[in-house]
């Protein structure tokens, strides 16, 4: 077992986090602030190869792994500057694709993906279905050699700056009846596809969307993998890569935290000492960071099963590296705010402005209580609660 | 344009850097080694240089195994291959004993262009480029802040306290580079895949043709005896103000000859 990066992984993390220091979580603000996008950072980290960094080489990419990924997504957000669209763009829709795709998908989709030029939203979540496929309302019907889109989706994020959407929709199984999932690369300005903002209490440059469906047409070419039963092993192909993705940011987001929290509570001093010297202060902190490494251990662990071809084992581990990573950065960003007293709530000291995305991670984009429930019933062999 | 660039393994300067207590060199077991600063501009300038140009990128290094690590880094930002000059016997090496041998070893990759930092973090003495130059007989261009190629003529501004000066000369030649010069690329995901695949190439005293007692201890022309901790700093200054701070402030700084 070897805890250590190997040397391109290290060099790869300072490289990232070089870049991430120089952008930092003011650039964050402002834009989540303005209503503008993290534009320039994702095209600088695209550009140095990054963003593609678990793409095969053939169709652009670096032909690392997730574990590659991971490092990219948590030293960004370690600098204070998270790209969500990271765990969207290349980690979802970019792994679908290379894995599941159509040699014309992969050709007219992952370059871009991997280059940060192209940008794919994902949009499973659905208003009455939550991310229960089996209750997917939005329904893919044959029109010739086209498919017509009609549903609605809720929480899609940043599809406002993404060129594509991968849509997950419901085809009927000519021979059986029944409906079963598809997927679909759809242009985000194709005709009959609307949306609406879905106002958040959340700081992040990544909005939140509504989306409408309304007979969206696109070619045959759009069904992923080029056939209807590509569409099951297709979307759970997505669903490691997310969450080892999303566990390494927000285990950046508590490396984050904690690192204002300990730099200030070394600083500041009163009646003399610094605030860092009372335990009351520091042990809190100290917990938190044993709960963030500990969190950080399991990413590692579940990007290397990933890495390794084995899905299965990488799905247990990659459930629980979300679980605590969630819950890990959540506890970093109060326990820092708590140290900080008055001036933890402050805009200028950089921590409660990720109280809203901290808070969103122990429910999105799986909730803390469908990992319990995994957990619960696949590893200590529980019946079905629902 | 055929172009080499000097790099050179530092302890980080943003960190305590001690000599080692036997021989007086530095001690780099303890030390966080890194590739020296100024270097990156260097690589910088050559890759820019080669995307305009055309041409190969060669780093070149004299340093202990670990310095393969810089190179490393080095290869990172884009150059095609390296040159490490290892030999257990340039331990103690001065500088001038340091310009022979990478003058040496530059003669076998011939480069119409040597590109350099213009000092290192650990010696900060800046003269390895003039002792470079004077060793091979061409021209040294040091302390650029910018740098134009026109065919075999090179053109710097050479940074100076008052302002610049233009400096030109026909390549062959060495350049050093301040950090002003432009802005070092973060090396991309596919330069640090690549690097731990280019060749490196490492070349022995034997194979320069020079004997061990021309460098290290035996044949370096300086030695340092001993070596004294800098003193830990004092305490500073502190005025309160009790109606009187602005009075006490100017004559702190009158005192220290400020003002």
């Amino acid at each position: 077992m070897d805890f250590d990066d190997t040397p391109e992984q290290k060099a790869l993390r300072e490289a990232v986090a070089a870049l991430g220091r120089r952008y930092g979580h003011e650039y964050f603000v402002a834009k989540a602030k303005s209503g503008g996008h993290q534009t320039e950072l994702w095209a600088e980290a695209g550009k140095l190869g990054y963003l593609g960094a678990n793409l095969p080489a053939e169709y652009g990419g670096a032909g690392g792994g997730i574990t590659e990924l991971a490092i990219v997504a948590e030293e960004l957000a370690a600098a204070g500057c998270p790209l969500l669209l990271i765990v969207v763009s290349p980690a979802i829709a970019g792994t679908v694709i290379a894995r599941h795709g159509t040699e014309q998908q992969r050709r007219h989709v992952l370059p871009g993906i991997a280059d940060g030029s192209t940008k794919v939203a994902f949009a499973i979540t659905e208003p009455e279905a939550g991310s229960n496929f089996h209750r997917l309302g939005t329904v893919a019907r044959r029109d010739g050699d086209d498919w017509l889109l009609r549903g609605s989706k809720a929480f899609i994020s940043g599809i406002d700056e993404c060129d594509l959407v991968l849509v997950v929709a419901r085809t009927e199984d000519a021979a059986t009846g029944k409906l079963k999932p598809a997927l679909f690369l759809v242009p985000t300005d194709a005709p009959g596809l609307s949306r609406t903002p879905l106002e958040m209490e959340v700081v992040a440059p990544e909005k939140q969307w509504l989306l409408y469906l309304d007979d969206v047409r696109v070619p045959a070419t759009a069904l992923v993998g080029g056939s209807t039963d590509a569409g099951l092993p297709a979307l759970f192909a997505g669903l490691n890569p997310e969450r080892i993705t999303i566990a390494a940011s927000a285990v950046g987001t508590g490396r984050y935290a904690l690192e204002r929290a300990a730099g200030y509570a070394k600083a500041r001093a009163v009646w003399g000492r610094p605030i860092g010297t009372h335990q009351g202060v520091a042990h809190p902190l100290a917990h938190a960071q044993i709960q963030v490494e500990l969190a950080r251990l399991m990413v590692a662990k579940a990007a290397a099963r990933y890495d390794a071809g084995r899905d299965l084992d990488a799905g247990t581990a990659a459930n629980m590296a979300k679980y605590a990573a969630a819950e890990a950065s959540a506890l970093a960003v109060d326990t820092a705010i708590q140290a900080m007293g008055g001036n933890g709530m402050a805009t200028e000291y950089g921590v409660a402005t990720l109280l809203g995305v901290t808070r969103v991670t122990r429910i999105a984009p799986v909730s803390r209580e469908m990992i319990l429930n995994f957990v619960a019933q696949h590893v200590l062999g529980q019946d079905r609660s629902y | 344009m055929n172009i080499v660039v000097l790099v050179k393994q530092v302890p980080d300067s943003g960190a305590e850097r001690e000599l080692r207590s036997d021989d007086q060199t530095i001690d780099r077991s303890s030390a966080n080694n890194v590739l020296n600063e100024m270097d990156e501009y260097a690589v910088e300038e050559a890759l820019k240089l080669q995307e305009a140009l055309g041409g190969e990128v060669t780093v070149l290094t004299m340093g202990p195994e670990q310095a393969g690590e810089a190179i490393r880094k080095a290869l990172q930002m884009g150059p095609d291959k390296a040159v490490h000059v290892l030999d257990g016997a340039l331990h103690g090496s001065c500088a001038v004993a340091t310009s022979k041998v990478l003058a040496a070893a530059l003669r076998t990759l011939n480069p119409d262009l040597v590109l350099a930092g213009a000092e290192s973090t650990d010696g900060r003495v800046q003269v390895m480029p003039h002792m470079i130059a004077e060793r091979l007989g061409i021209a040294a261009l040091t302390g650029a802040r910018k740098l134009t190629v026109d065919g075999g003529t090179l053109t710097v501004e050479r940074q100076t306290e008052e302002g610049y000066e233009v400096v030109t000369a026909a390549t062959p030649a060495i350049v050093s580079v301040w950090d002003t010069i432009n802005e070092p690329r973060y090396p991309s995901l596919k330069g640090i895949m690549a690097a731990k695949k280019k060749p490196v190439q490492t070349l022995s005293l034997a194979d320069l043709g020079i004997s061990p007692d021309e460098v290290g201890f035996a044949g370096s022309t300086s030695t340092v005896v001993e070596s004294t901790k800098r003193p830990p700093r004092q305490a500073g200054t502190k005025v309160t103000d009790s109606g009187d701070g602005g009075v006490q402030l100017v004559e702190f700084l009158a005192t220290e000859r400020f003002v």
